[in-house]
């Protein structure tokens, strides 16, 4: 996939030891990467997809706003959040839309050239393996940022066409950690697509093992997190500890799900009523403001720890990913 | 044939009243009367007999007052004007007024005078009994409900009284009164404020006295002097208007805020003013809060032991969440309750931070990843 490079070649390599950074080349992987990417059909398909989701959301949302009567200080926000029927909100999409597209960007980064037989031959220049996979992930985290930040500025704008309110400084804050809190979600998915493109010599193969995974993750986690909650924290009495135990338990084990994690993160930031994830007593809310926002920082405090899962992951399976590849066989 | 036998009857009917009501009055002969004939009278007063002359022919009846007492007069007028003789018709009454002055040393006792009216061949004569009686002397009385009442500097002092007439006269009486500099008296009738009042002989009013002190008086009793007058008479009361402190305690802040931020597991102090805006001092002040549970709150100091009048004083309260506590904004209620007075309660919007610990694991997290994948590129990196 990647073009011949015409650089001149570097020194002779040592026999153990590396010469120079690892890196070295990395930029020239990312920008042809993307140049393939951005010119591909592929491309072109996610791209529609994405428009048609964020102009019919935002067409339903904006319609449903402007019915409302009565002041809201969240005003733009309620943009990504409203849903009506039968179209879910614009995060609800984002949630099985976001694993999609960085799967189909990232399920045959490696099996691809090895298929079309160019990976002996792009690794004949001096690069490095680090700088080949770093290269290609990063090439596709950002064609995914890229395609983010265009239906988020497409929302943005179409919001304000159609509301006519411009968002304020702490809307704006908001929705740009949403942006980025958005990417960490589908950097997860990326980096699970490259690990099964080194992992499975089939592009097919290695497609249908994201997805499956993804959909484990969409469908059956929450009803896997739930049984197992019921059978290691049993309710025996009906205590309400016993409850709250298996409750949390179940919300604990649910949130191994990046679905998970990146949904409430999304509450969290898009919703500054929202004080707490997790179960609340009512000793907690004892004199508490209902309904009276967070500030940013406590909103983004909030959802930290979903995003620090979500960037760990993403470095945990990309590590693996790279462990695999440096230890794989390339020659055909 | 009916119609016939109708009309002469109908006409009959008709006609027999207008047969017979002159021939009824026909038969008498000049009358003089009043409906009250004996009336009492106090000195110096004026009288009136309203007289009805009536007979059967028409006829000029001539009047006259012979007998009238030695320096009394009596006038007779018809229609407002001063006559002698008055033409009465058979079928009208002719109404004539007497009008008997007495005069103004007239000793008390009974009088009696006729008048006569004389006609065509006959004559009426009409006895009046007038009863001079001695007059009280005109005497204001003023009383009161309550002479002596108690308040606050800031209140208003209502007296009740009521102003008695017992002469025989009707007074005008003017309202005074004498208070010590900058008080402010005000006088109430009937819902109006008055300066001077009508009081009916052998009436009464009652008056609403309203005494208000000047700002910043001291503690004490006040005389108040009120004075009814009207002419010679005067009616006099003294009142008391006995000023007594209260302490009055407000709890604010320094700048008026109403907020702050304190963090989970971490002590945040604000700063509260305690104010005595009242005019007494304030005794033994205990600080309290009400705080979610698991919360506390402590305040330095904890009670303040006097606070004279328009002092104020700083008290710094301690407040840490409950380490449970979820993130977002409070309300905790502080007072400030003196020993005698009513309490003042402030209610403080408390944002509820989380630490910022958690944040800084998280990054550490981040930077063990990043070492994971740092440790795989140095151990498994090829040449």
């Amino acid at each position: 996939m990647l073009a011949q490079r015409s650089t001149p070649a570097s020194g002779a390599a040592a026999a153990t030891r590396r010469e120079g950074s690892p890196w070295t080349g990395l930029w020239a992987v990312v920008s042809k990467e993307m140049a393939d990417y951005l010119s591909s059909t592929r491309m072109l398909i996610l791209e529609l997809i994405t428009v048609l989701t964020a102009a019919g959301t935002v067409f339903t949302a904006t319609a449903q706003l402007r019915e409302t009567v009565g002041q809201d200080r969240f005003l733009f926000l309620r943009l990504f959040t409203t849903s009506q029927e039968p179209l879910p909100a614009f995060v609800g999409f984002l949630v099985f839309l976001v694993p999609i597209i960085a799967i189909a960007l990232a399920f045959d980064a490696v099996n691809g050239e090895l298929n079309a037989r160019t990976m002996s031959r792009l690794l004949a220049q001096p690069i490095y393996r680090d700088a080949l996979l770093l290269g290609k992930f990063l090439a596709s985290l950002f064609t995914l940022a890229l395609v983010l930040t265009t239906i988020w500025l497409l929302i943005a704008g179409l919001g304000l066409l159609r509301l006519g309110v411009p968002p304020g400084g702490e809307e704006t804050a908001r929705l740009l950690w949403f942006l980025l809190l958005t990417i960490a979600y589908g950097a997860v998915w990326l980096a699970l697509g490259m690990l099964a493109s080194i992992l499975f010599r089939q592009p097919a193969t290695a497609a249908m093992a994201a997805l499956a995974t993804w959909l484990f993750f969409t469908v059956f986690w929450g009803i896997i997190a739930g049984i197992l909650a019921q059978i290691l924290r049993p309710v025996r009495i009906g205590l309400p500890a016993e409850l709250l135990a298996q409750a949390q338990l179940e919300q604990a084990l649910s949130r191994l799900s990046p679905n998970v994690l990146y949904t409430e993160a999304t509450i969290a930031l898009l919703r500054p009523e929202v004080r707490s994830l997790g179960f609340v007593l009512p000793s907690q809310l004892q004199g508490a403001i209902l309904g009276a926002p967070l500030p940013l920082g406590e909103s983004i405090m909030l959802g930290w720890p979903h995003m620090v899962g979500l960037i760990a992951g993403t470095l945990l399976l990309f590590a693996l990913g790279y462990v695999l590849f440096q230890r794989q066989e390339i020659r055909a | 044939m009916r119609r016939f036998v109708l009309i002469p009857l109908v006409l009959f009917t008709l006609l027999t009243p207008l047969l017979l009501t002159p021939a009824a009055l026909a038969q008498g002969g000049l009358t003089l009367f009043t409906r009250f004939p004996a009336q009492q009278v106090a000195r110096g007063e004026d009288i009136n007999f309203p007289l009805i002359l009536r007979a059967g022919t028409s006829q000029i009846a001539r009047l006259s007052v012979p007998n009238l007492p030695e320096g009394w007069t009596a006038t007779l007028r018809g229609d407002g004007r001063v006559i002698e003789a008055a033409y009465v018709l058979p079928d009208e009454d002719t109404r004539v007024d007497l009008r008997v002055q007495p005069p103004e040393n007239a000793a008390p006792g009974e009088y009696r005078l006729s008048v006569v009216a004389e006609g065509n061949g006959e004559s009426a004569t009409l006895q009046l009994q007038i009863t001079v009686k001695e007059q009280l002397p005109p005497s204001l009385v003023f009383d009161v409900d309550l002479p002596n009442v108690r308040g606050a500097p800031d209140s208003t002092f209502r007296f009740n009284t009521t102003l008695r007439n017992e002469g025989d006269t009707d007074l005008t009486t003017n309202l005074l009164a004498e208070v010590p500099p900058g008080w402010f008296v005000r006088f109430r009738a009937a819902g109006q404020e008055v300066t001077s009042l009508p009081v009916r002989a052998n009436g009464s009013e009652s008056i609403s006295i309203e005494v208000e002190a000047p700002e910043g008086v001291e503690l004490g009793s006040f005389p108040i002097y009120i004075k009814a007058e009207s002419g010679d008479v005067r009616a006099e009361v003294t009142l008391t208007a006995e000023v007594v402190g209260q302490p009055q305690v407000n709890l604010t802040t320094p700048d008026g805020r109403l907020s702050g931020q304190a963090t989970i597991g971490q002590t945040a102090t604000y700063t509260l003013r305690v104010r005595n805006s009242g005019s007494a001092p304030a005794r033994n002040i205990t600080m309290s809060g009400t705080p979610p549970s698991g919360w506390t709150v402590e305040f330095q100091p904890a009670s303040i032991a006097e606070l004279g009048a328009g002092a104020e004083q700083e008290v710094t309260v301690s407040l840490r969440p409950a380490d449970k506590a979820v993130a977002g904004d409070y309300v905790v209620s502080f007072s400030a309750r003196p020993e005698e007075g009513r309490s003042s309660s402030l209610d403080f919007r408390i944002t509820v931070l989380t630490s910022t610990l958690w944040g800084i694991v998280g990054i550490v997290l981040i930077a063990i990843a990043v070492g994971v994948v740092g440790l795989a590129v140095s151990r498994f990196g090829r040449r």
